[in-house]
């Protein structure tokens, strides 16, 4: 062969394979063909997501979230751009009874959690600090501190489950009332076949949201992907799933957890008794209280609107025990540039106030005081106010 | 008798054709390592992690926090020195350092009139590559082991054998934390030779051995500014030192998260594939 032509046929192939290679990088993998699967009633899928045991897995999660919140006027739009690609992902093993390891991952850091039969871990590898907690005390520990929890492995009490027939009946039939249920097709989910659960509003609903979508697992049964579709966009608002899943034995190792050497060891419940230390004073409380009787809900179902009153009279700077305060420093933005920058002056039956919509919803502040929140048109909103 | 005689002449060109390969290797790699230029770059990359963790130490645990996550541990796990070296070096000075032996390798020895004999002698132009691309190799791994050797060290003078810890919380064992560096060690390895590929590609063009440093420099600085818009998100999986920082936590991971490591090998592949070829498609048209 000639060497300009060995050379050319060199330089082709050589850079095909190459920029193919690159290319074969940008598609996601998984390309989803719909997998085919036996039919089955949504009443009877619920009922089976409902009674479904975790196996043992090992999985990665991933949430994504396009609340395409507006740009505020006059920022430099990094706070939108944090807003609206908030980004996370966790790894989750799971040993099929008792032990769970979940840790969420930072760019270089990670917060770990693991929980086992006896006790509860969480370790931040960016303050290098952990926690532990006896298993028994974790419940209550997390209504109190809102510590987050194995929330993926609910932990079942033999009473809710005493006929899971039933319960799926409930909840079906709860739902129906507002929206349509069915199992619309199939997808496949981190590489695994699954069901899509899709809760539809009536047409009779104001909302704007579209449709809810769960995906479960064909084999295990288990919730793999929660997704909330918006009106007028393909893209899901909010997204919550499986990328990886690999059902299997873990190694026992990830169930346990022994400090490292000069991490900084908080006892839960010294830290629990930090917090009651901290708690709200009298008239902070009874404002809480008054707040709480002012929230009222109108509507039901998708376009259920909160509405209520801002309390007024609440000290904007909670002060410290040392003295500082957690509230606005002297820089940043009061909660009038917020609204301005973020929201749109509106008036209407309801009196005058700043809208804030986003894909999920939308949010109504008045002049004064007064607020609505829902998945719902502003007109809704407005409604609401206005009554 | 003629067929015979025809038959034998051939054969003695062939043996003389062939000098060994591993003798080239050697004769290129001693080579290399006897330039001053090459020692002092590998000199100043060995004492990096050392000074990074003398810097650790005396700002002391409360003002390490902050800007580099990664070495907020330092002060906690042995592992964080060298792999928090190699997030750092990556962004410029490892590729420095193959990008300049990519440069020598030809365009410089074309400048200085050594390449002529290498295209004279009886080796072919595919042999006279592959010397200089493990030459090329030599130093990307050379460069790689001693920042990890040096870094490894210091972690753990600073931390103790029992201080390999992970970014999960859990202790590792000398030989996993061993391991898991050898893993970067190779990985970053293998990504340098993407870059030197680039560079051996740019450099059978050319017979100013500075315009490939620049250029090559000038890609990777361009590459890294591009991976900053989202709205060029479409381009970033194409970009070479895409992953060159996320990568590296990975290993500090329990159990290591090979996704991104994955990734970033098969793309550091693609540019080794495409450099080379071009770089062969060069060198084999080219004239003595």
């Amino acid at each position: 062969m000639q060497p300009r032509t060995k050379g050319l046929v060199a330089a082709l192939t050589g850079t095909a394979l190459g920029v193919g290679g690159l290319v074969m990088l940008t598609v996601p993998a998984g390309a989803d063909d719909a997998p085919v699967l036996p039919e089955i009633s949504a009443q009877e899928l619920v009922r089976t997501a409902l009674q479904a045991d975790p196996p043992a897995f090992a999985g990665k999660v991933v949430m994504q979230q396009n609340l395409g919140l507006p740009v505020p006027t006059g920022g430099d739009g990094s706070g939108a751009a944090s807003f609206g690609l908030g980004f996370e992902s966790a790894r989750i093993f799971h040993d099929g009874d008792e032990g769970v390891r979940i840790a969420i991952q930072d760019l270089s850091a990670e917060f770990t959690l693991v929980r086992n039969a006896d006790e509860l871990w969480t370790y931040d590898s960016a303050e290098n600090t952990a926690t532990r907690l006896d298993t028994d005390d974790v419940e209550a520990a997390r209504e109190q501190a809102g510590k987050p929890g194995p929330r993926r492995i609910p932990s079942r009490q033999p009473a809710e489950m005493a006929d899971p027939a039933k319960v799926a009946q409930a909840i079906v039939d709860r739902l129906s009332e507002t929206s349509t249920i069915t199992v619309d097709g199939t997808a496949m989910v981190a590489d695994r076949p699954a069901y899509e659960l899709v809760l539809t509003p009536k047409p009779t609903e104001r909302t704007v949201l579209r449709e809810v979508k769960v995906a479960v697992d064909a084999e295990t049964r288990l919730p793999l992907r929660f997704e909330v579709m918006g009106n007028g966009s393909t893209e899901p608002i909010f997204s919550l799933g499986f990328t990886e899943f690999t059902v299997g034995a873990q190694p026992e190792r990830l169930f346990e957890f022994t400090p490292p050497k000069d991490a900084k060891i908080v006892d839960a419940q010294k830290a629990l008794k930090e917090r009651a230390d901290m708690a709200p004073s009298p008239q902070e409380q009874e404002a809480m209280q008054r707040f709480g009787s002012a929230l009222d809900v109108v509507g039901d179902g998708w376009d259920t609107v909160l509405t209520g009153k801002v309390p007024q009279d609440v000290p904007a700077e909670r002060a410290h025990p040392d003295g500082e305060s957690d509230r606005w420093d002297g820089d940043a933005e009061s909660p009038q540039d917020l609204l301005d920058g973020y929201g749109k002056r509106i008036t209407g039956a309801f009196g005058a106030g700043y809208v804030i919509t986003s894909n999920a919803g939308s949010a109504l502040i008045t002049d004064d005081g007064r607020f609505a929140v829902g998945a719902v048109p502003v007109q809704v909103l407005e409604q609401a106010l206005a009554k | 008798m003629t067929a015979i005689a025809w038959d034998e002449t051939p054969e003695v060109t062939d043996r003389r054709h062939r000098a060994p390969l591993s003798r080239l290797v050697l004769a290129e790699v001693r080579w290399i390592f006897r330039r001053p230029r090459t020692l002092v770059v590998l000199a100043l990359l060995a004492i990096f992690p050392p000074i990074i963790g003398i810097s650790i130490v005396l700002a002391g645990p409360g003002e390490a926090s902050g800007e580099a996550p990664l070495f907020v541990a330092a002060a906690t796990s042995a592992l964080s020195i060298p792999l928090g070296s190699f997030m750092m070096l990556m962004s410029l000075f490892l590729p420095l350092a193959v990008a300049m032996a990519g440069a020598d390798a030809i365009a410089g020895e074309q400048s200085v009139g050594a390449l002529r004999g290498w295209l004279v002698a009886p080796v072919s132009r595919g042999r006279l590559l592959a010397v200089k691309v493990f030459g090329v190799l030599a130093v990307a791994l050379v460069a790689a082991g001693l920042v990890a050797l040096t870094g490894l060290t210091t972690g753990l003078i600073l931390n103790g054998m029992d201080g390999i810890i992970t970014l999960s919380g859990t202790t590792l064992g000398f030989a996993d934390g061993l391991g898991r560096i050898g893993l970067a060690v190779a990985w970053v390895t293998l990504q340098l030779l993407a870059v030197g590929a680039v560079a051996l590609a740019i450099s059978t063009t050319t017979e100013h051995p500075m315009l490939v440093v620049a250029l090559v420099l000038g890609g990777l600085i361009v590459s890294q500014v591009l991976s900053v818009f989202d709205s060029l998100s479409w381009l970033h999986p194409f970009l070479l030192p895409e992953g060159w920082v996320a990568a590296m936590p990975q290993l500090m991971r329990d159990p290591v998260s090979l996704d991104l490591l994955g990734e970033g090998a098969l793309r550091a592949a693609c540019y080794v594939v495409i450099g080379l070829s071009l770089a062969y498609a060069r060198i084999v048209t080219r004239d003595g």
